[in-house]
């Protein structure tokens, strides 16, 4: 298993778009940065820092990216003949896939977190610090930290669903398509979803209304009489769900014919 | 000894299309048994089924004894594969593509070094696999294949897109390997290559094992045949018909070789008849020819 997690690293690092991912994230989160500066009115400082200066959102697409691709591509390549004919079992090579995945997301966010750190230090020292209340009574620091882990289980729960697409649909643009429509979709449907909501109770459990778990955990008042749901029941629907669609994609890789 | 590879009463259908029929057949260790059979005969699905990469309805694979399934992949350890195309990734060099498969660290250095002298792929190996043509890519596909020393290689049509120089050292790093053990499953349409190469074959027709047999067994099978010219043809057939010797179908005399003393009586025969022989050919039918027959009977079976 640490043989399987060590070469699709290793595949992972030399593939390109790994490098451009990296460069182009660190590229848009400085342009945030220098335009919050300019125009601190338009976007708060301290805002754009908890946001990471948008990384955590170019994060989504370049995830949503990375895991539509991980599996398709070796269909693509035909490689996967390789990788499934030793001796591994077909859940530990998926598996492998998965872990790649979640150490490729933690570095994401390790190294947003770490460049925001650095552009705050080096554009907004003066302006304020990681101390500061923020809301409720919050250091920026505490509420930086708790966006990001709520960020950081939603995005799973997307990614759950794209590593499903992506053996449902046997080719990694489908997936993305599906991915960032998806990811697009909750915040169009959601107030037609809200309103279903209040009219059935039960449609709260549905996995679209998890993913409301970041807003609600910025703005946990407003958000909270919307969803219905305590901001533990959504972190443990977000896991619940994020378990149920990765084993669902384990049971159709297990069967598929290469 | 006992059979590297036993695959028993193999069933499998894709929907209502029956690819494989009762597929039984063996190896054993040490031995170069080559796949034959025409396009779309179940070659591949057979090797795939072998990998465990395919579900098949019924029927059982071993390999050294141990079962293999879809599920069941334990007994792959010791097999490497070409199947199809080779499976490269663009963005990788050919080295990489080695070290990322190479199980032992320790020794894998030495391993590697070896297959890329063997292969003759040195002057690219450094390059990245996307701008290697398809020869290339068949080489690092075999390189791949040959990994880690494995105990049972099997090859998808190996020699596809290799130059007749580069065919004739991968025949030469097979037969090497085999002797020092390593067994090998290997499938060609290129007839002639295998001829000059496998131990065993195993013939399939549209999902059907139809032979296997030895290369010698299938060689004196079909056999050496003798071409009478004469001064007369058309009596000579006549007489030999009346002296009850069988002649094959053909517009010669066409006679099949059953003894080194049997030239001599045709001599006589033909000379106690006042004909003269002008010319006498041997003919000695290759693994095309005995092949083409075997299928073509098998359509008149059926």
């Amino acid at each position: 298993m640490v043989t399987l997690i060590r070469q699709e690293l290793f595949k992972l690092i030399h593939k390109k778009s790994t490098l451009i991912g990296t460069i182009a994230l660190l590229v848009l989160m400085t342009i945030f940065a220098v335009f919050s500066k300019m125009q601190p009115s338009f976007s708060d400082p301290k805002g754009e820092f908890i946001a990471a200066y948008g990384g955590t959102s170019w994060i989504v697409f370049f995830m949503i990216a990375a895991c539509s691709t991980i599996i398709a591509m070796e269909f693509q390549y035909g490689t996967i003949k390789e990788l499934l004919y030793r001796r591994y079992y077909r859940g530990e090579i998926l598996a492998s896939k998965w872990i790649t995945m979640f150490i490729y997301s933690l570095y994401f966010y390790v190294l947003s977190f770490v460049f925001s750190v650095i552009l705050k230090v080096v554009l907004f020292n003066s302006k304020f610090s990681f101390s500061d209340i923020y809301t409720n009574d919050q250091s920026v620091m505490h509420v930086t930290l708790v966006t990001y882990a709520g960020n950081f289980v939603g995005l799973w729960l997307l990614l759950s669903l794209v590593l499903l697409l992506a053996n449902v649909f046997k080719s990694s643009a489908a997936a993305i398509s599906v991915g960032i429509v998806g990811y697009f979709a909750t915040s169009i449907v959601s107030s037609l979803m809200f309103m279903l909501i209040n009219k059935w109770e039960w449609l709260k459990w549905n996995p679209l209304n998890m993913l409301n778990l970041p807003s609600q955990l910025s703005n946990s008042t407003v958000i909270g009489t919307l969803t219905r749901l305590s901001n533990t029941e959504l972190v443990w629907g977000n896991l619940i769900y994020t378990g149920v669609f990765l084993f669902l994609g384990y049971l159709i890789f297990r069967r598929r014919n290469v | 000894m006992d059979d590297i590879l036993t695959v028993k009463k193999l069933n499998k259908s894709f929907g209502k299309n029956k690819v494989l029929k009762d597929v039984s057949f063996n190896v054993q260790p040490g031995k170069i048994v080559g796949l034959v059979g025409p396009n779309g005969a179940g070659k591949t699905t057979i090797m795939k089924a072998i990998l465990g990469l395919f579900d098949f309805q019924s029927g059982s694979i071993l390999i050294d004894g141990k079962d293999v399934s879809i599920t069941k992949h334990q007994a792959l350890s010791e097999v490497g594969a070409l199947i199809e195309y080779p499976g490269i990734y663009p963005f990788l060099t050919g080295m990489q593509h080695l070290e990322l498969f190479a199980d032992n660290a320790a020794e894998s250095k030495k391993d590697i070094q070896n297959i890329i002298d063997e292969l003759q792929i040195g002057s690219y190996i450094n390059r990245k696999a996307k701008a290697y043509s398809l020869g290339m890519k068949q080489k690092l596909g075999i390189a791949l294949a040959l990994l880690n020393n494995p105990k049972f290689v099997i090859l998808d049509e190996p020699m596809n897109g290799l130059d007749p120089k580069a065919t004739k050292e991968l025949r030469n790093l097979i037969l090497s390997l085999a002797k020092k053990g390593t067994t090998f499953l290997i499938s060609s349409h290129i007839l002639s290559e295998l001829e000059k190469l496998v131990d065993e074959i195993v013939v399939i027709d549209k999902g059907k094992i139809i032979k296997q047999t030895s290369m010698e067994a299938l060689s004196d099978s079909n056999g050496n045949y003798l071409i009478l010219k004469t001064s007369d043809d058309t009596q000579a057939r006549e007489i030999l018909t009346a002296e009850g010797i069988e002649l094959e179908k053909s517009d010669k005399l066409k006679i099949k070789k059953t003894s080194d003393e049997q030239l001599t009586g045709l001599i006589q025969l033909m000379s106690n008849h006042n004909i003269n022989i002008v010319d006498v050919q041997h003919e000695q039918n290759d693994l095309e020819t005995s092949l083409l027959d075997l299928l073509d009977n098998d359509q008149v079976k059926e």
